[in-house]
């Protein structure tokens, strides 16, 4: 039940997410044509605001990344609510969440590796 | 559609590129429909017209507001064969003009790669931010 509020505790958490939501778009767009497929999400980004506190620390164990199915969206005429331009928009967006946090995690390991090279 | 953090630029051209789907969903059923004299109540087909909207906020993209039928006169044609004519032997065609169709439809390809266009023009322009953290 240890908090977290190291930097690359948080990332490592996000880029779990991201995984794993690119594995949900996979999903959905494999199933674009099954009749009453309805798409998945990752919930992620929703509970980390509600788990992280004034100092910025959070439980691990509390943003775990979720899957869920979202209930609003508009369902096609075979019972199938995936959009191909919706999960290519997804898509995009967790290929530029990614590159932020692999860079973020490179910048952090350099700095490291500067300090440890101090002389 | 939440567009108050960084990637709304994506969310609006994917709504645009949803809508101009959308249209030409709309556009290809008027062209299959050209020749449809009954639209199985008895009346022949009308041409149907995708309605925009704004999304209500300021910049919230775009959505589908109703797939609207053209309520302009019908033409009626001479064929007194055909199953479906009158007394006289004119049969009410549906109000389909092709050349009119194939305008629109160019017009909505030309908007959906122009949603494209910008998602990725605006996914380069995140990728430059993003070269400041190397």
């Amino acid at each position: 039940m240890s908090k977290i509020s190291n930097i690359v505790d948080f990332l490592e958490a996000g880029m779990k997410a991201e995984s794993l939501r690119q594995q949900a778009i996979t999903n959905n767009v494999a199933n674009m044509q099954t009749p009453g497929y309805r798409r998945i999400d990752v919930n992620f980004e929703q509970l980390l605001v509600k788990a992280m506190d004034s100092r910025g620390a959070a439980e691990l164990d509390k943003i775990t990344p979720q899957i869920y199915q979202p209930q609003q969206t508009p369902v096609g005429a075979n019972g199938n609510d995936v959009n191909l331009e919706g999960e290519v928009g997804e898509m995009v967006k967790n290929t530029l969440r990614h590159k932020a946090y692999v860079r973020l995690l490179n910048k952090k390991y350099l700095q490291m590796e500067a300090a440890i090279n101090v002389r | 559609m939440e567009v108050n953090n960084s990637f709304g630029p994506i969310d609006i051209a994917i709504s645009g590129m949803q809508a101009q789907n959308k249209s030409m969903g709309v556009i290809s059923s008027n062209v299959a429909n050209a020749q449809s004299t009954d639209n199985g109540q008895g009346q022949p087909y009308r041409r149907l017209e995708a309605i925009f909207k704004a999304d209500d906020d300021d910049m919230g993209g775009v959505t589908l507001e109703e797939i609207a039928a053209d309520m302009s006169e019908l033409p009626r044609i001479l064929r007194p064969g055909h199953p479906d004519a009158d007394e006289q032997g004119y049969v009410t065609m549906p109000n389909v003009d092709l050349p009119v169709e194939m305008v629109n439809l160019t017009m909505a390809t030309r908007a959906y790669q122009a949603n494209v266009a910008v998602l990725k023009r605006y996914q380069r322009m995140v990728e430059t931010t993003l070269e400041l953290l190397r």
